[in-house]
């Protein structure tokens, strides 16, 4: 569906002649006037309204009865008045009504001072009641969920929290429960209420019914203040504000209203992972392996052990940067190893190898969708990834797209998505197929090539290929949101050159609001690429002068070429494929100096140098998101202990290596960046703001070389074996490490799951529940059997980045064939 | 007195197997249907319906012509839903009429669903009728086997496609949009108008919703004419009504009239008085929504317009008596209990009103209540009208409204009587405490 | 003069004795008369839970019968979410009520949450989510019912009911079936007028399975009301 343009048109409230878009809603429309209506449970993002609390009630002239204005569209001509008598009886009884039973606890209740009803009790209420019968009284507040508490006797029904769970998520735990007087929100059967995004329903509530178990009676709305920055713990980048207190601490995470990022909501994850700040096993000083073990040191020791290191190691170091590093982070590293060290072993993915050609193809403005397209598109491909554990507020703007604008959505995974009840056509391809599949898409779209053939090598049927196909080609733009995965395996380069291919036929860099939009699996993985933190690419996407091995090369390489590590926020053990290679070359290298904010596993046993990380709140820099928009990430609270911004660490080591950057400040490094990617020139952080700037919509974008489509022959993809359990893999929104170290959050840590479909279970002997062991090439992992019945035959999904069983401990780039059993056949108890 | 009734819709009603395809076609069934299939266009089947004058039977009394031609011409689905949830108290005669004559209702409902361009049509029944959905179930399967329901009815081009769909015990679910909502598997909530569900009902489509008697009487003006039916009634309320007559009467059960006759002719005449010594307190004209009228305005003419006049409303046509054995509070407390009860919960002043309502007369019954709460309890009705989601809560506010304004005078002197046995009930208990109006 | 405990010296009732008197009741007394609480308002989740997401079938066995109806149901309509009603209705006719265990059958066969289907059952009055009784005794008291006895009707039936009777007595609003008060839906068949001195044996039919009341039922082979066909 297009996006409507919405017209002018004049209408009057008390008197004053107020201009607003004809059709929008006049709560709204009147604050356009400086009107202030009161209401609750009206909220503009939950979609149509439900008029259930009554407080919004106006006179229209022309209608008998007051109206509520949450679901009145203003009219040209239209005469509204909000202050007669008529309207302020109505209101003064809403509020007689409402309290009737509310227990009026503002003084012990956490949302005094920041509460609607407190408010709207004060500014349009009678001021006294008349109901002097007892109010009722409970066991308050109970727990809602592990993060979420509920004050029942607070709560005036007024559907926001419902209808969140019910029309926003989409999940459908939390409910209203009996009726009339008696109703209550609440779950099934004593069930807590635990789901990606329940964290929205606290911000939601205008009462003090829901709040935070992690910010109960933390502070009063005096005590605080807003920072706003954004979360860097996925690639959604969703716009937040962290309420802090004392300068130091962050008690809070709250959503920051950015339409063209996340439209005001904020998954669990990026809501209460602020804990992972405060608690006592982050790093907070430098430390070096002395006697063995890790051990606290001075600034100067490490930094002068880790520059004698990177001395010795020259152009024989490697660095990994992880995908939350900034520009500024990403910039300076690639800078320290290609202009410091002379080393073009950088990379900032997991896996794979980047065709440079193929980089500047999918970095053309017109062939990138904005995130904002996506409800407005006719036709969306959910392409090799999960947005629900990959990129979670994606996932509630596609189904912002079906409830509100009838948008098609096509689920091309291997494992069955949260998606597939939206879609209007499900391509179940066999794992690792995407270049197949893709062939065989593009087959059925343009009626060329062997669609039965290809469909067979992508383990998918062709009739649902052509559905898929024709629902492509219904008028509308197309937005293929596609994972990172898909670029990630032995064949990324050929997987990539069909999505291209796909991309041309169905023109969408020539169609507005068409386009392709990335999933990628770091937070800052476009802006790292932009930067030059990939082998082959230096900052702007120029092809480096020499080029470098990637992650995959960098472990596999002999004994000798690469000798020091430099680990930029990066785990390897945990997010790259093929951990046993891994550990062999954590093992083999002289030296692994690392930024860290957690001592993990790998680190424990194999890093040199520990240098402390800035957590997510104490961080200055920019990110670039999937889509281009560059945001800022702004520092809310003091670093704690000994904690140095990390620009300034790796300033510091090129100017012990003999090479002084020159850089005094974050803000300096920024503008660095800026001038080194040509397409970012001209770019300021005061430009950049709060909402963000993406490069592609300036004149800047010019700069990056136009380069057409390809056209040309492709190769034949393989043919996805049938023999066997296929292996899939993926990571969960909770495999994170603030996940694991916030004590709210930590339950939500997910144990290793093996997911298989029925038939292959009954065939196994395998039920549900059952503890199973999964082999290839005598590497094993375990976990819990699940059984379900949407899974196709053959497919196995593991879990990424659990802390023990971790499934990239059986990958290597290549699709996999597995060995499932039973656990206590292959281990004697 | 002899008042005769018009045995219109309830004609035949008491033939053996009448719920039987045969008997009912035997009797000239599915005639109408024919006719409005074979010679007549979907419009003038609805401009008959809209000159019949024929007015909605389910409480609001709307032309049910014109609601018909309300919904959008196109080739976008369209629904029909019988609106079969009879709970206003006090109502029975569509019990009556879905027993009896299951397949004139079915016949109404092909004719109006065709005639509005809708091809999937639904009856919704409160999930108590057990009996009635049972029998409606075995007439839909019969039609269906005659080829009158289904693909291409009579070889037309026409389908329509019936369920009978139970509801599960909810009173809010006959709102109409309350119907929809629960007929799409939520809770029985209302839902803001605009969209009205001829533009936009169930599954978003748009809608036609009618009564049971209303879709009965589709039939009759189809087949018999629309000059036949306006002989009935009055210039504004044509046809025939079956009314409900119940409480303190000597004959309750289902009257059916010819609308404009006195209202006494049917409490008196038809369901014989109350009781032998006894006088009419006070009556509800349209089931227990509607504020409450004396017993002089039995001598007004029983029809829309004359209801309405009178400051009440005919509503579904169904007539409670009360007589003067029974004190007003206890109707009260009685009536509020039920809104209190059926109330969805969704809108405030429904909801705490409600509730709020009942407490103040539980008061008024255990002596702790003052004739100041008479006040509060009036301000509060006044507060509940016009500011709900939709008409329940009115539908309490308004006859409680009428009984505070129209017997203050009983209920001060219950409140005062109540007061008087709990402090006397005090003093021998030993715990009475010096009344505060000593003070004053 | 007692002496207060609010350590002015002076009780409420002197102070203000307009207040005073405007306070219902003692603290017992408004415990007491605290409004009955439905069931569930003072109880936390129990965080010790899993989610209640969505069943998967292959965990969640249900009667093949129960899963068949269920599945005609779903075909009937546009949406399948309109077969939840009728679905609720069947799982309770197969487990006597609306089990959380009957719930997950049918969300697993509907594809639904389980909280959805507790949200439909618990707002209507005749899907029950306590195990009161297979059969059902509902006695209409509403307002035209009232003024012919029910109450007293309604009453005598709870009266009636004895330890181990699988039935639900429960007063229930209007039924439509005014003409007959006062009356009792008994398993879905209206019976009326009854006298309270009959609520023993509608009971004891139950108890030993035989029709209550016969020839009293609306629908009843030649029923009649007791003044239908006087004049």
């Amino acid at each position: 569906m297009p996006k409507p343009e919405p017209k002018l048109i004049t209408f009057e409230i008390d008197g004053r002649e107020v201009q607003a878009p004809e059709g929008q809603m006049l709560v709204d429309a009147a604050k356009m006037g400086d009107v202030e209506i009161p209401y609750f449970c009206y909220e503009a993002k939950l979609g149509q309204p439900v008029g259930a609390c009554r407080m919004c009630l106006v006179e229209v002239e022309g209608i008998p009865k007051l109206q509520t204005s949450c679901s009145t569209p203003v009219k040209d001509g239209m005469v509204v008045n909000t202050k007669s008598d008529r309207v302020k009886q109505a209101q003064n009884a809403i509020v007689e009504f409402l309290l009737v039973n509310h227990p009026l606890d503002c003084p012990v209740c956490d949302k005094g001072g920041e509460c609607p009803l407190q408010d709207i009790s004060y500014g349009w209420g009678p001021g006294r009641s008349r109901f002097i019968e007892p109010k009722r009284h409970f066991e308050k507040p109970v727990a809602l969920s592990p993060l979420v508490a509920i004050d029942r006797e607070r709560c005036i029904l007024c559907y926001r929290c419902v209808r969140f769970s019910q029309e926003l998520s989409e999940d459908y735990q939390l409910v209203f429960l009996e009726r009339a007087d008696h109703t209550f929100v609440g779950t099934h059967d004593g069930h807590p209420y635990v789901a990606p995004f329940s964290g929205n329903i606290i911000e939601l509530c205008p009462v003090g019914a829901l709040t935070s178990q992690a910010y109960r009676f933390r502070a009063r709305p005096w005590d605080i203040e807003d920072a706003g920055s954004i979360c860097t713990l996925c690639p959604s980048q969703c716009n937040v504000k962290y309420t802090t207190r004392d300068d130091n601490k962050v008690v809070r995470v709250l959503a920051r209203d950015n339409e063209d990022v996340d439209d005001g909501w904020l998954c669990d994850k990026g809501r209460f992972g602020y804990q992972a700040i405060h608690v006592p096993e982050r790093v907070t000083r430098p430390m070096v392996r002395d006697g063995g073990e890790l051990r606290p040191v001075s600034w100067e020791r490490a930094l002068s052990e880790a520059a004698g290191a990177l001395a010795r190691a020259g152009d024989r170091t490697a660095a990994l940067v992880g995908g939350e590093a900034t520009n500024e982070d990403g910039f300076l590293t690639q800078h320290l190893l290609r202009g410091v060290l002379d080393s073009p072993h950088v990379d900032s993915r997991t896996s794979g190898v980047l065709d440079p050609q193929q980089q500047a193809v999918l970095a053309q403005p017109d062939l990138t969708a904005k995130v904002s397209d996506i409800e407005w598109a006719g036709t969306v491909l959910v392409l090799d990834t999960e947005l629900v554990d990959e990129s979670p507020i994606l996932d509630l703007r596609v189904r912002k797209g079906v409830r509100r604008n009838g948008l098609n959505v096509i689920v091309a995974t291997s494992r069955p998505s949260t998606l597939d009840t939206n879609a209007r056509a499900l391509l179940r391809f066999a794992p690792g197929a995407g270049e197949a599949l893709l062939a065989a898409l593009a087959a059925a779209v343009s009626g060329q090539g062997d669609l039965e053939d290809l469909s067979g090598r992508a383990g998918t049927s062709a009739e649902i290929l052509r559905g898929a196909a024709e629902l492509l080609q219904e008028p509308g733009p197309v937005v293929v949101l596609w994972g990172e995965r898909l670029s990630q395996g032995e064949r990324g380069r050929q997987a990539v050159a069909r999505l291209i291919d796909l991309a041309r036929q169905l023109n969408l860099s020539g169609t507005e609001g068409a386009g392709l939009l990335e999933v990628p699996r770091g937070t800052n993985a476009r802006g790292l690429r932009e930067v030059g933190c990939v082998p082959a690419l230096g900052p702007g996407l120029d092809t480096a002068t020499r080029a470098g091995k990637s992650a995959g090369e960098i472990a596999a390489s002999v004994p000798g070429e690469v000798s020091a590590l430099l680990l930029v926020g990066a785990d390897p053990l945990t997010t790259h494929p093929d951990r046993g290679m891994w550990e062999r070359a954590l093992d083999r290298a002289t030296s692994v100096i690392a930024f860290a904010d957690f001592v993990t596993e790998g680190l424990d046993e194999h890093a040199d140098v520990v240098f402390p990380a800035e957590s997510e709140a104490e961080k200055d820099g920019t990110m670039t998101h999937p889509d281009g928009r560059i945001q800022r990430v702004r520092q809310a609270i003091a670093r704690p202990g000994e904690v140095r911004p990390q620009w300034s660490v790796l300033a510091e080591l090129c100017e012990r290596l003999g090479n002084p950057t020159g850089l005094l400040s974050g803000a300096m490094v920024s503008e660095r960046v800026f001038e080194s990617v040509p397409f970012y020139e001209g770019i300021t952080l005061a430009e950049i703001g709060g909402k963000g700037v993406r490069w592609q919509e300036r004149d800047g974008a010019a700069r990056l070389p136009r380069v057409e489509l390809p056209v040309g022959e492709l190769e034949i993809p393989p043919r996805a074996t049938a023999e066997g359990l296929r292996l899939g893999t993926g990571p969960s929104i909770w495999s994170n490490r603030v996940v694991e170290h916030s004590p709210l959050l930590r339950f939500l840590l997910p144990e290793q799951v093996v997911e298989l479909s029925p038939e292959d279970g009954e065939r196994l002997g395998l039920r549900t529940g059952d503890q199973v062991s999964v082999s290839v090439d005598g590497t094993s992992v375990s976990g819990r059997a699940f059984l379900r019945s949407d899974m196709p035959p053959g497919n196995v999904f593991l879990i990424e980045g659990t802390r023990t069983d971790n499934a990239t401990a059986l990958l290597n780039g290549k699709p996999r064939s597995i060995e499932l059993l039973r656990a206590e056949e292959t281990s004697p108890a | 007195m002899a008042v005769q009734e018009v045995r219109v819709l309830l004609d035949n009603i008491d033939e053996p197997g009448l719920n039987h395809i045969d008997t009912y076609e035997r009797l000239g069934g599915y005639q109408a249907m024919r006719k409005a299939l074979t010679e007549m266009e979907p419009d003038e089947v609805l401009a008959a319906l809209e000159n019949s004058g024929l007015r909605g039977r389910g409480g609001a009394g709307f032309s049910m012509g014109k609601k018909a031609s309300f919904l959008p011409k196109g080739s976008m689905d369209k629904y029909l839903c019988c609106n079969a949830d009879e709970s206003e108290p006090g109502t029975f005669k569509d019990r009556l009429l879905m027993q009896k004559n299951p397949h004139r209702l079915i016949e109404g409902i092909i004719i109006a669903a065709i005639a509005a361009g809708a091809n999937k049509a639904f009856i919704y029944i409160r999930g108590e009728y057990v009996l009635q959905a049972d029998v409606l179930d075995a007439a839909v399967r019969e039609a269906y086997d005659k080829g009158y329901l289904g693909q291409n009815i009579l070889g037309s081009r026409n389908d329509v496609d019936l369920v009978v769909h139970r509801g599960a015990g909810a009173y809010i679910c006959g709102e109409e949009t309350a119907l929809l909502d629960s007929l799409e598997g939520k809770r029985g909530n209302p839902r803001l108008k605009p969209p009205f569900p001829a533009n936009q009902g169930l599954y978003n489509g748009p809608t036609l919703i009618n009564n049971v008697e209303t879709l009965n009487n589709v039939p009759l003006v189809i087949a018999k004419g629309v000059d036949w039916f306006k002989q009935f009634g009055t210039e504004q309320s044509t046809g025939t009504k079956v009314v409900s007559v119940s409480g303190n009467v000597q004959r309750p059960g289902n009257y059916e009239i010819a609308l404009g006759i006195p209202a006494r002719d049917l409490v008196y005449g038809l369901a014989g008085g109350p009781p032998p010594g006894r006088k009419i307190k006070c009556w509800f004209p349209g089931g227990s929504s509607a504020p409450v009228l004396l017993e002089e305005d039995l001598d007004r003419p029983y029809s829309f317009e004359a209801m309405a006049e009178a400051g009440s409303m005919l509503g579904s046509g169904a007539i409670i008596v009360v007589d003067d054995s029974v004190p007003i509070v206890s109707v009260a407390l009685r009536l509020a209990q039920f809104y209190r009860h059926e109330s969805c919960g969704k809108c405030v002043p429904c909801r705490e009103g409600t509730n709020w309502t009942v407490k103040m007369l539980e008061r008024i019954d255990t002596g702790d209540a003052t004739p100041m709460d008479l006040e509060i309890m009036a301000q509060v009705q006044t507060n509940i009208i016009g500011n709900c989601l939709c008409v329940l809560g009115d539908s309490m506010a308004m006859p409680i409204g009428s009984m505070i304004e129209k017997f203050r005078d009983e209920f001060v002197e219950h409140i005062e009587r109540a007061r008087e046995a709990k402090d006397r009930l005090s003093v021998e208990l030993g715990t009475y405490a010096e009344p505060a109006d000593a003070v004053a | 003069m007692t002496d207060s405990p609010r350590g002015n010296g002076r009780s409420l009732r002197e102070s203000d004795p307009l207040l005073a008197d405007r306070i219902v009741g003692t603290p017992e007394q408004q415990a007491a008369a605290r409004p009955a609480v439905a069931a569930g308002w003072d109880e936390p989740a129990d965080i010790e839970k899993a989610p209640a997401t969505i069943p998967d079938l292959s965990e969640v066995e249900v009667p093949p019968a129960l899963k068949a109806e269920i599945e005609a149901h779903m075909a009937k309509y546009p949406n399948v979410r309109s077969a939840a009603l009728p679905s609720l209705e069947a799982a309770q006719r197969v487990h006597g009520w609306c089990s959380p265990e009957a719930l997950r059958q049918v969300a697993a066969v509907m594809r639904v949450t389980p909280a959805y289907l507790s949200m439909l059952a618990t707002f209507y009055d005749m899907l029950n989510t306590e195990p009161v009784g297979r059969h059902y005794v509902y006695v209409c008291t509403s307002v035209s019912c009232h003024l012919r006895n029910a109450q007293a009707l309604a009453e005598a039936m709870k009266a009636a009911k004895q330890e181990g009777d699988d039935v639900n007595v429960r007063e229930f609003e209007c039924l439509g079936a005014c003409d007959m008060a006062p009356m009792a839906n008994v398993d879905g068949r209206f019976i009326g007028p009854i006298d309270p001195s009959e609520a023993p044996e509608v009971l004891a039919a139950l108890r030993e399975g035989r029709t209550p009341l016969p020839g009293r039922g609306l629908g009843d082979e030649g029923f009649r009301l007791p003044w239908e066909g006087e004049s």
